[in-house]
């Protein structure tokens, strides 16, 4: 064991995260003693993330990794960067939410860091025991973060349901890791993959029971359709910066680490999980997408739509390539700027009025054209229109589908994404088809933090959806180290 | 072979039941042989609760500030576990190890001076 | 198959998958959030059975370049993991029956869709 590389200045991303959440709570247990205001906590938790994604920047076609348990290459790198920015913006547009209707902002800040080391080592990850640790640290820190709503009553129910099913998928995970363990021999991922290359049929039943638990336990933190049944009362119950953070980080590293692994390790055993996978991926988004439909509670409508979008990065998981990768690490990226400027314009939303049910955004356009405009592109980016970041990603993503032989599950995913643009457009047509609430028509304006944080998001939007190259070509540098041929 | 060494744990078996069962039989029969009186009152039949007097039923609810001492008692019991391993092995590990031991309790002391401080420690 | 007695990979495999049966039946039929933790504690300890039994009688393990110690360490993990979970489930059970006097999964209904 002396062969390890112990180099841990590898690591310094997430020990400034760390140091920052630790920072945090240390501020927030004296505040009153140091008589700090109430921007000091969310202005050291931005600081802290500034650090750690401009340290993670360091790392670039780095090829390295720490004690043979976490990867440090360009993949890695990639989701720090990802991950930091997430972190950024739910900081920026969440803070004034924070402050009204959060009973601990220290330890909320705090768990938001902890939850991105989770995050960053899920995609890092290249050995069981490191991707399930890291996995529990981002679950809990969330299963806490969501129940820390002091004026909403779901808040508590929210958490204890998430923890209650978290549990129970977090047990099927291990049980699928303790068996592929027992056929493989090891938890290294390398080694894995060498002994599944010579032949599995002597481990039968076995390996396939692990692969079956395994993916029933990585759905359940996609939140795949039969799997799904947390995601929307988690989300209505959870304050909206977390929900935010539960659309984009959580699903962002369940899928770093589902391409890692089913790109590495469990690839030479793809004949016996490829049509489990397209058949989880058709569910989903099917099922995501009709269910909301009938949604009429935005947060509860977005994550039905998050859903679908599970179901369409499910299926570049299906057709593994080394486009589909690359796509899929593409469509995670776009998915994550249009769902955080939607966010951060239903923050902006519940800032102002408090409320959060579809008819409650009837007018808007009227009382606020320039949130209208960004829930408007963010929709359209969602539903995959043209000119926007949805339509490049999807495209490119369906494209590799349909490339890999899988034409068919690309056609359910086209006309899944037409079902999804009628409730998109259900949204629209509220906001400016409809005369807005009596004794609320009055202009209103969003907060600083608030213009800066949809105003830079909406021109990402449409940044991505004009000049994808860039996005492009660092995607292809961070898949090509899953070495795919 | 597999019959003889049953056997012996069926013999055990058979012994290890005698012992509840030979005092309810033998008090049984004492009392239909009219040796043994029977005069029932409550306090006779009352649950013997090591000499306290026992109030409610066994279904009652505890106070929910048990909870919190519950919860820290687990947490800091459990992560002892790492350390175990590591004091087994402390003689031939380098002064690494130690500083890693160190940094660990230094987490598991800031988690207990953060409980501390939030006044998880006071019965209120 | 030595003497018939020797206790052998297979049942410790089949002990587990029992006890992780009964823990998922537990967890996913139990109205009680208590209960359903339960149910979960048992899975967690079926899988720590499973990762002890292969890591210690996974047969030719070493000679095939496995890796024993890596089960003992997992199951070190999973037993701290599992009190952590209790802590957090247990504390959020008290938190939602502060505020609505049951613990009841069915009648937790402030949410449906």
């Amino acid at each position: 064991m002396s062969d390890l590389n112990f180099d841990y200045a590898l690591l310094i991303p997430e020990f400034i995260l760390v140091g920052t959440a630790i920072l945090i709570i240390m501020a927030d247990l004296f505040r009153k003693e140091l008589g700090l205001g109430r921007l000091v906590l969310p202005a050291i938790a931005a600081l802290g993330t500034i650090a750690a994604g401009a340290a993670s920047l360091a790392y670039i076609d780095d090829v390295d990794d720490f004690a043979n348990v976490i990867a440090i290459d360009n993949y890695t790198t990639f989701f720090r960067v990802l991950f930091t920015v997430v972190l950024l913006v739910v900081v920026v547009s969440g803070y004034e939410y924070v402050e009204r209707n959060i009973r601990h902002t220290g330890e909320f800040y705090a768990l938001l860091l902890l939850s991105t080391v989770g995050a960053i080592y899920m995609a890092g990850a290249r050995e069981l025991l490191t991707a399930y640790i890291s996995i529990e640290l981002l679950s809990f820190s969330l299963y806490v973060a969501v129940s820390l709503a002091k004026t909403n009553p779901r808040s508590a129910e929210a958490g204890l349901k998430y923890v209650l099913l978290g549990g129970v998928a977090s047990a099927m995970l291990l049980y699928g890791m303790s068996l592929i363990y027992g056929t493989a021999g090891s938890t290294q991922y390398s080694e894995i993959a060498a002994a599944f290359s010579g032949g599995t049929s002597e481990y039968g039943f076995a390996l396939l029971l692990g692969l079956v638990l395994l993916i029933a336990g990585l759905g359940f933190k996609a939140s795949a359709v039969p799997f799904h049944m947390w995601t929307p009362d988690a989300y209505e119950g959870a304050p909206l910066p977390i929900t935010a953070y539960l659309s984009a980080t959580s699903k962002a590293a369940t899928f770093a680490l589902l391409l890692r692994i089913f790109a590495g390790p469990l690839l030479p055993v793809i004949d016996q999980w490829q049509w489990m996978m397209a058949t989880i991926a058709v569910m989903t988004m099917v099922g995501g997408n009709l269910i909301a439909l009938q949604q009429t509670n935005i947060k509860r409508l977005l994550a039905y739509s998050s859903i679908g979008q599970v179901g369409y990065m499910l299926m570049a998981i299906t057709t593994i390539s080394d486009a589909s990768a690359s796509a899929l690490l593409v469509h995670v990226a776009g998915y994550l700027i249009t769902n955080l400027a939607v966010f951060s314009a239903v923050i902006a939303f519940h800032n102002r009025t408090g409320k959060e049910e579809l008819d409650d955004f009837a007018g808007l356009a009227e009382t606020n054209p320039y949130l209208a405009m960004v829930l408007t592109a963010g929709m359209f980016s969602l539903a995959g229109m043209p000119l926007l970041a949805g339509f490049v990603t999807k495209f490119i993503l369906f494209q590799a589908a349909a490339s890999g032989g899988y034409l068919w599950l690309a056609t359910v995913a086209v006309i899944a994404s037409t079902i999804s643009l009628y409730y998109y457009l259900q949204v629209i047509r509220r906001m400016y088809l409809l005369e807005p609430a009596r004794g609320e028509s009055g202009r209103w304006r969003l907060s600083p933090a608030g213009y800066i944080a949809t105003g830079t998001l909406t021109a990402g939007v449409f940044l991505v959806g004009i000049y994808a190259g860039p996005l492009f070509t660092v995607a292809d540098r961070a898949a090509r180290v899953l070495a795919l041929s | 072979m597999i019959p003889e060494q049953f056997g012996r744990v069926g013999v055990l078996m058979l012994f290890a039941l005698s012992f509840p069962a030979l005092p309810l039989i033998v008090s049984q029969l004492f009392y239909r042989l009219r040796i043994r009186p029977e005069h029932p009152d409550p306090v006779k039949n009352a649950t013997y609760e090591c000499g306290v007097e026992s109030e409610g039923s066994a279904w009652g609810q505890f106070n929910a500030r048990y909870y919190l001492f519950a919860l820290g008692f687990v947490i800091f019991d459990v992560e002892v576990v790492f350390l175990y391993p590591w004091a087994v092995n402390h003689a031939g590990l380098a002064l690494g190890a130690l500083v890693k031991a160190a940094v660990f309790i230094g987490v598991l002391a800031f988690g207990l001076a953060y409980a501390w401080r939030r006044g998880a420690l006071e019965w209120r | 198959m030595s003497d018939g007695l020797s206790v052998e990979l297979a049942h410790y495999l089949s002990v587990s998958g029992i006890i992780f049966g009964i823990g998922i039946a537990v967890a996913l039929s139990k109205r009680n959030a208590i209960a359903v933790l339960m149910g979960i504690e048992l899975m967690l300890n079926a899988v720590n059975l499973a990762f002890i039994a292969f890591a210690r009688l996974g047969g030719n393990f070493e000679a095939a370049g496995g890796d024993p110690l890596a089960g003992h360490v997992f199951v070190v993990f999973v037993l701290t993991v599992a009190a952590a979970e209790a802590a957090v489930a247990l504390a959020l059970a008290v938190l939602v029956y502060r505020r609505r006097e049951t613990v009841d999964l069915d009648r937790i209904t402030l949410m449906r869709w």
